[in-house]
């Protein structure tokens, strides 16, 4: 009875005797494919991001040494405050424009099309 | 060269990002690991952790260093994310998960007989009795003393065995 139930039990647990399954070697396979592509693209997302900070970082910098300048200071105070609200205006609407041409650069809405894909 | 010789050659083509090397490694040792899988997760996702293991392997691939068997690797990477499933599980009632590692055919008996131990005794019999891993791989692999993983296959498989007799016997009544 032992021996009957001994050698059932390992019969049981043991791993089936088949040739290798392939289709389950290709699903493996792909998803390594897809995971690694989807990791790359992050990647470049990341970096991508990372150097729009800094960007924004070293101009804003730039506007603070420029607004301690005496020159511009005296520009300021003497010109008219429409003149610099159409400035500022001015300059958002190019940073309006040039954003989402930044952004399709990196990759970041093929990566989104990509994970709805999957 | 030996299994691990191969094993160990092919995994560092692998983590120079050989895919073919790879591919290989999983053929060889699909079969192994959703067998374990299967006895310890149940059918509905033995599959899912198995291509989840293997996506870690392929990713720590350099890390194989050839010391252990590959499958003792790869199945403690597989043993790893079964846990992180459990531990990302809803609460389920006792009825509903102890259902779900049952099987079909001519094993089913046995099988139910499983299905009534808990996680570690399953994987400790299934790879100690089944699978012919030495003890000491197998406390290894579940992070316990040998002594203890020693006395938890015996005392699973005498469970086993004592539920199998008893339910002989209650059909022979």
């Amino acid at each position: 009875m032992t021996n009957s139930f001994d050698d059932r039990l390992a019969a049981v647990l043991a791993p089936p005797d088949r040739e290798p399954d392939r289709d389950f070697v290709l699903r493996v396979t792909a998803g390594i494919a897809l995971a690694d592509r989807l990791e790359a693209r992050r990647s470049a997302l990341i970096r991508s991001l990372a150097g729009q900070l800094a960007a924004i970082a070293s101009v804003a910098a730039s506007i603070m040494i420029l607004g301690r300048s005496p020159a511009v200071a005296r520009f300021a105070a003497e010109s008219p405050p429409g003149t610099l609200a159409a400035l500022l205006v001015s300059f958002s609407f190019v940073a309006v424009l040039l954003v989402p041409g930044i952004m399709r650069g990196t990759g970041g809405r093929s990566w989104r099309l990509e994970i709805a894909r999957t | 060269m030996g299994d691990n010789g191969e094993d160990l050659a092919l995994s560092r083509r692998a983590a120079r990002g050989d895919s073919a090397a790879f591919a290989m490694l999983v053929e060889k040792h699909e079969r192994q690991l959703r067998a374990f899988l299967l006895r310890t997760a149940g059918a509905d996702i033995a599959d899912d952790i198995a291509q989840e293991a293997f996506l870690k392997a392929w990713r720590a691939a350099g890390q194989y260093d050839g010391r252990a068997r590959y499958a003792t690797w790869l199945t403690s990477i597989a043993w790893r994310c079964r846990l992180d499933q459990l531990r990302r599980q809803r609460p389920v009632p006792v009825e509903e998960a102890e259902a779900s590692v049952g099987d079909s055919g001519e094993s089913a008996e046995v099988a139910d007989l499983l299905d009534r131990l808990d996680q570690r005794e399953r994987a400790a019999l299934v790879l100690c009795e089944g699978h012919g891993w030495s003890h000491s791989e197998a406390a290894q692999l579940l992070g316990m003393p040998l002594g203890t993983l020693k006395s938890m296959v015996a005392r699973a498989k005498q469970k086993c065995r004592q539920m199998w007799l008893g339910e002989k016997h209650d059909e022979l009544v």
